[in-house]
């Protein structure tokens, strides 16, 4: 209405350029935001941990003690043997295998509660209308969480890798089997921060909860047999070889991966890892998952920003 | 200023348009009422009013020109969606805290106080208060962040009476404390008609009829007469709609401004806003008011009585 | 921050039915005390956000009507402090309004014996004070719409 006068109005920013709202705010959101499922993620990692510390004791314990053992063919020795080829084995065995399932559950339990919960609650109606807008807040929190994701999945790994050390060479497996290499070294921590992005992207996606943890599930699934089939037999870091002495003796934690072996005109080749490859693999294998781990969360955004509810 | 600002704005869902070529301008300072019936378009406009849905033609601007979604959009214009939504397990202080976090500007002292005065705890986790209260803490942290403009979708919707006089006495005073524009939508009218003083009408995707109350007012009123003479008077006078009976008939006309005559045998009596309201709503196929073009030639309509 | 206590000798109420527009109600409620004598020059009005809050109508609805009411030259506004009034209306005293009161009495026993009913009685007084008023103020700043009627 014009020509009314109205009340003043004190404390009205009427600069030209706006400042955006600072980065920093994002950190108590995001935490506070998620705290349940940071909380959640957090305590069962410790009480595993715990296990892993208590049970890790005791296969040591028993490891040192089977190495120690003298006379090597004696009845208590063989006891000792079969005990930790037995019970130890069948329980390291099982978490190894929890573990390989680890990050597919902590990605689909963390990732779709960044977006696919806030599109099913129709919370995004307020908060992708604050004045941070929904770029940001989406980047802030994508970034936050994974970081803390990283960090306690990183952690918690090093405590598995000790745990699970006694039982290379068990069933020729050293550190560059399949499901023993995610486990260990900076590995499985970006395995979860791709688990996580995923989750995040699939999310976004799907805008549903449970349909996002499905797909990450799958998702983890398809992309782990992919690395452990195909892709990590290609990484640089194979050699080749005419040398067959290379591969007498038994399996231990030192015995080289064998890729293939082919034959040309009289001589036999083999292609092979040798165990003292391990960092160059994983750096390369971490290299592409933070890459796609980047890329799941560069198009996060870009749904954020592009789709429209 | 306007505060907000369309042309040829519409919406497409798959085949259908959920809101065609609409053309209007709300302006400052006044509290703009959004009517229509259900799926008319009204959250479809308020959605691409404040970014929450990208338009599919047209064009609108809010804020007298500024880009919807830019930061200073953004930062002035406070949005209440449908059903409140607030995230049921932060606590009520948490949710101002949240607030000002993500704000630039954030008045907590007031939104507290308002809260204490409407007897809300600090402490209770939103999901366990009323839709009532639910819908005052939504508001609250609305109003908090000193918005030039509040958008609110049928907030009054699953309010009790009571709880609807609260909030919209909120809305006053914060529209006589602070200056804030409003625009706020319902599909019942009769709660608005004290409150509004500015009208958009909506019905079937289409824009019926937008413009200040007083004016409308102003400008429509409903001549009695004969029924006779009716098709020549509403030819003449562009009527919006007839009513007819056997002997007498009723045409609501739009032909405001001073000067106008009441042709003999007939009585002119003034409009009243539901009436007004339900008048552009009615025809739904061939003879749809146009709401743009004042004063033109419209088909009749017959109304059974 | 409480709601101020109202610092304005009167306060206003709202009759939704009875078609008169609210601001005209709140100018008709601002004459009549003067009128009375409830409210002197120099006494504020009420505010316009108390006003809003206790009516829950539209704060440019009040400054509408406030608006009127500095127009007719009976409040003006002093920024950031409120609106005053400004001057009186030629007020009824006691005694007059009595005399009035008897002399309406007299008259609404006539009509009573003439055989008016209560409608007919209000519509007869509601025509001849619409020609009294018409015939004294037709011109400028009313609230009709100017229109000119033809024969009913």
């Amino acid at each position: 209405m014009s020509g009314l006068t109205r009340p003043a109005q004190p404390g009205r920013d009427a600069g030209p350029a706006l400042r955006p709202v600072p980065w920093p705010r994002m950190i108590w959101v995001t935490w506070r935001q998620h705290r349940g499922v940071l909380v959640s993620v957090a305590a069962v990692l410790a009480a595993v941990s715990v296990f892993l510390l208590v049970a890790g004791l005791k296969v040591h314990h028993d490891d040192t003690a089977l190495i120690n053992c003298h006379p090597a063919n004696s009845q208590a020795c063989a006891a000792r043997n079969s005990s930790f080829n037995n019970a130890d084995w069948t329980m390291g065995n099982t978490v190894l295998i929890l573990m390989n399932l680890a990050p597919a559950l902590l990605g689909a339990f963390t990732g779709p509660t960044v977006l696919a919960r806030e599109l099913e609650t129709g919370t995004f109606r307020y908060a992708w209308t604050q004045g941070i807008g929904r770029v940001r807040w989406t980047i802030a929190k994508l970034t936050l969480l994974a970081v803390v994701l990283t960090i306690l999945a990183g952690a918690f790994s090093q405590l598995f890798a000790w745990f699970f050390d006694p039982f290379l060479g068990f069933e020729g497996m050293n550190v560059l089997a399949a499901t023993v290499f995610d486990t260990r070294g900076i590995d499985f921590a970006a395995w979860t921060l791709v688990a996580f992005a995923a989750g995040a992207f699939l999310g976004m996606l799907t805008r549903r909860i449970i349909p996002a943890m499905a797909a990450t599930l799958g998702a983890y699934l398809g992309l782990t047999l992919l690395a452990w089939l195909v892709l990590r037999e290609d990484y640089p870091v194979a050699l080749d070889t005419t040398n067959g002495n290379l591969f007498s003796g038994q399996n231990t934690p030192n015995s080289p991966w064998i890729l293939k072996t082919w034959t040309v005109g009289n001589t036999d080749w083999w292609r092979f890892i040798p165990v003292s490859r391990f960092w160059p693999m994983q750096f390369i294998e971490s290299g592409w998952l933070l890459l796609l781990a980047i890329a799941l969360g560069a198009g996060t955004v870009w749904l954020v920003r592009r789709r429209a509810a | 200023m306007n505060v907000i600002e369309t042309a040829g704005l519409g919406k497409c869902y798959g085949k259908s348009w959920a809101l065609r070529d609409c053309t209007l301008t709300v302006p400052e300072g006044s509290l703009a009422a959004l009517v229509g019936p259900n799926g008319a378009g009204k959250s479809t406009l308020m959605n691409m009013a404040v970014g929450l849905t990208l338009p599919t033609a047209g064009t609108a601007t809010v804020l007298g020109g500024q880009v919807i979604r830019s930061p200073a959009a953004l930062n002035d214009i406070a949005f209440m969606a449908q059903d409140a939504p607030v995230y049921k397990s932060l606590s009520v202080a948490d949710m101002l805290h949240l607030t000002r976090n993500l704000n630039r500007r954030f008045d907590a002292d007031t939104a507290r106080a308002r809260l204490a005065d409407l007897g809300i705890p600090l402490k209770k986790k939103t999901g366990k208060l009323s839709g009532g209260q639910q819908a005052q803490v939504a508001l609250t942290v609305a109003l908090a962040r000193r918005p030039r403009l509040l958008i609110l979708d049928e907030p009054l919707s699953a309010l009790d009476p009571l709880a609807r006089q609260d909030f919209l006495a909120t809305v006053m005073t914060a529209m006589a404390d602070d200056g804030v524009s409003v625009l706020l939508s319902s599909h019942a009218l009769a709660e608005l008609e004290r409150v509004a003083d500015y009208l958009v009408v909506l019905g079937g995707g289409e824009l019926r009829l937008a413009g200040a109350v007083d004016d409308l007012l102003a400008e429509h009123r409903v001549l009695t007469g004969p029924a006779a003479g009716t098709d020549q008077f509403a030819a003449q006078l562009s009527a919006v709609q007839v009513k007819r009976a056997g002997a007498q008939a009723h045409l609501l006309v739009r032909d405001g401004g001073p000067g106008r005559t009441v042709p003999p045998g007939w009585e002119s009596h003034p409009v009243g806003l539901e009436e007004l309201v339900l008048a552009y709503l009615r025809p739904a196929g061939g003879g749809t008011p146009s709401a743009t073009a004042a004063g033109s030639r419209t088909e009749l309509t017959e109304v059974p009585r | 921050m409480t709601i101020d206590k109202q610092n304005s000798p009167i306060e206003f109420r709202l009759d939704p039915s009875s078609g008169v527009p609210t601001y005209l109600q709140l100018v008709q409620q601002v004459e009549h005390a003067l009128r009375l004598g409830y409210l002197q020059p120099g006494d504020q009005l009420p505010k316009v956000r108390d006003v809003v809050a206790a009516l829950t109508i539209n704060p440019n609805t009040v400054l509408k009507a406030y608006k009127e009411l500095e127009t007719k030259g009976l409040a003006a506004g002093r920024p950031g402090q409120g609106t005053f009034v400004q001057a009186t209306l030629s007020q009824v005293t006691l005694p007059e309004l009595s005399g009035l009161r008897r002399s309406m009495l007299g008259w609404l026993s006539s009509a009573e014996e003439a055989g008016l009913d209560e409608d007919g009685i209000v519509a007869l007084f509601t025509s001849v004070m619409r020609e009294f008023f018409k015939s004294r103020g037709a011109a400028a700043g009313q609230s009709g719409d100017g229109e000119t009627e033809g024969v009913a």
